[in-house]
């Protein structure tokens, strides 16, 4: 579980002025858990992604996962990044297994439990390959691959379908929640897109801009398991209700924010 | 170093069969060319200090059977290796760490730069009377030479290091040698390994130059007795074997660099 208690994050702006990246966010992500966080981009979610991660100092408040405090990176978690962020220079199999390397797992445990995760995400028969050789798609399958081979008990997304077409898109969807619903794990996914936002998480939470705070946490009823029947799934009324309901908020947000951008 | 490059003549296309100009081998073309341009220019200047190839070569081997060249390349290649050695050495980590941290790059960069700009010759003399006629002085040289140039590539290679691969290791625990190691060495190694193509090529200038002001030995010895004595195709000769060295040099540091960074892509490679 992890409990997030009056978090804030400024830091200096170009002009040197500060500028308040995430303002008092209180939130709990419960055990298992698939959340997903949304908002117009400017909003502090990456921000609020890497503190958990603890890959960037706040300036007030906690976060605490299952009892730690957070203070660094650590083993219970582990990152998926929208650029992918794999080594150019090593093949599909060092690429999974390249977290196990530092954590210090000996090579034949390494590749074994690499090899069954390239199973997993469909990437078999591309052990050798180097990133360069894959399409965006099969590189986020190795950075998924990557992320799940260290056995995290959270797993961190920023935006990782963002930099991919949209039919990828879809089909690493439908694949993210079976592997989900196969393997339990609690996720924080990161996204611009109330369809994805909606498809994937438990809950939305739904963040605004100037400074990032949290307007709003929605809780998507849509029966689990869910990658069976995507189609079905986004025809239902629910879906169609609910992301509507988010695009309104966010349009509120934009008008707010920008003005004479949506009037004109 | 980024120019992009496409191989040319691996078209899947059909082509009609002609003559195709750009599989003619083009070094040995251009080496044969330039042999007989000197060799022509030669003949018709008839200047002492520019003999024709042929009698250069003629020269060279009779130099060779001497027992004039062998031993003072041997001299030589010593110094260069020497120098090479600690070029790399002391370039690398300087490099590295000038890269890596930046209190580093503000206390050394002033002075590295200085002396990547400063005419390396010009500290011959002070090398001379601190470490005398020897071996040492040579080395100094060589090093005066080849290691700013490794070290700016180096330090510069390490801050182009994509961020988020430092970030992604840092999310999965990596510690700073961890760090070093497994994601900037191996990201910074193609633009680390074009600075010491060109260090390695300073090197055999800063090993001539050297030899030739200090060295009572080496190949540098030879052309400044050679020249001293008007002798122009001994000069020449020297030169050919000179030229010789620093290209296997270069090539030896090519086959290490393909063996280090073979997984650049073809495509932004700067010299296919």
């Amino acid at each position: 579980m992890i409990e997030i208690r009056g978090l804030g994050k400024s830091f200096v702006g170009q002009d040197g002025g500060t500028v308040e990246a995430l303002h008092d966010v209180d939130l709990d992500v419960v055990e298992n858990e698939f959340l997903t966080v949304l908002g117009p981009s400017g909003c502090g979610k990456t921000t609020l992604l890497k503190c958990i991660a603890g890959l960037i100092p706040w300036n007030e408040g906690d976060i605490v996962i299952d009892g730690t405090p957070v203070r660094g990176p650590g083993p219970d978690r582990s990152m998926v990044f929208q650029n992918f962020a794999l080594l150019p220079w090593a093949t599909v199999l060092d690429n999974v297994g390249f977290g196990l390397r530092l954590r210090g797992v000996g090579r034949a445990e390494r590749e074994e439990r690499a090899r069954s995760l390239i199973d997993v995400v469909g990437l078999s028969g591309f052990e050798t390959k180097r990133p360069h050789e894959l399409s965006g798609g099969m590189q986020q399958r190795v950075g998924i691959a990557r992320a799940l081979a260290v056995q995290p008990s959270v797993l961190l997304m920023d935006e990782p379908f963002g930099a991919v077409d949209e039919q990828t898109r879809r089909l690493l969807q439908e694949e993210l929640l079976s592997i989900w619903e196969q393997h339990r794990l609690t996720v924080v996914f990161i996204t611009h897109s109330m369809e994805e936002a909606v498809l994937l998480g438990d809950r939305v939470v739904l963040m605004s801009a100037r400074p990032g705070r949290i307007a709003e946490i929605v809780p998507v009823p849509l029966q689990r398991p869910r990658s069976n029947d995507v189609g079905a799934l986004e025809r239902s009324g629910a879906y169609v209700e609910i992301t509507a309901y988010l695009w309104d908020r966010l349009r509120e947000m934009h008008e707010e924010h920008r003005p004479s951008e949506v009037a004109g | 170093m980024i120019a992009l490059t496409e191989r040319s003549g691996t078209g899947t296309v059909p082509r009609r069969r002609r003559p195709d100009w750009r599989r003619m081998p083009v070094a040995p073309l251009s080496l044969l060319a330039g042999a007989a341009v000197w060799e022509v220019v030669g003949l018709l200047a008839g200047v002492p200090f520019f003999p024709p190839l042929s009698t250069v070569l003629t020269r060279l081997s009779k130099m060779v059977s001497d027992g004039l060249i062998l031993p003072s390349l041997g001299d030589s290649l010593v110094n260069l290796a020497l120098g090479i050695a600690v070029s790399l050495g002391v370039g690398l980590v300087t490099g590295v760490a000038m890269g890596r941290y930046r209190r580093v790059e503000a206390a050394l960069g002033v002075y590295v730069y200085a002396l990547l700009t400063a005419p390396s010759l010009v500290f011959a003399p002070i090398f001379f009377s601190l470490l005398g006629a020897g071996r040492g002085s040579i080395v100094a040289v060589v090093v005066m030479y080849a290691m700013f140039v490794i070290i700016i590539n180096t330090a510069s290679a390490i801050q182009a290091v994509p961020a988020q691969l430092v970030e992604m290791a840092r999310s999965y625990g990596a510690s700073e040698r961890q760090l070093l190691v497994s994601v900037m060495l191996p990201a910074a190694a193609p633009m680390i390994m074009a600075g010491v193509r060109l260090g390695v090529g300073r090197a055999v200038a800063g090993m001539i130059n050297g030899e030739m002001f200090i060295a009572v030995v080496g190949l540098g010895h030879v052309v400044t007795e050679a020249s001293g004595r008007f002798d122009g195709a001994s000069v020449l000769a020297v030169l050919l074997i000179i030229i010789a060295v620093a290209l296997s040099a270069v090539a030896l540091v090519q086959l290490v660099d393909r063996k280090i960074t073979g997984w650049v892509p073809s495509t932004s490679r700067g010299n296919p």
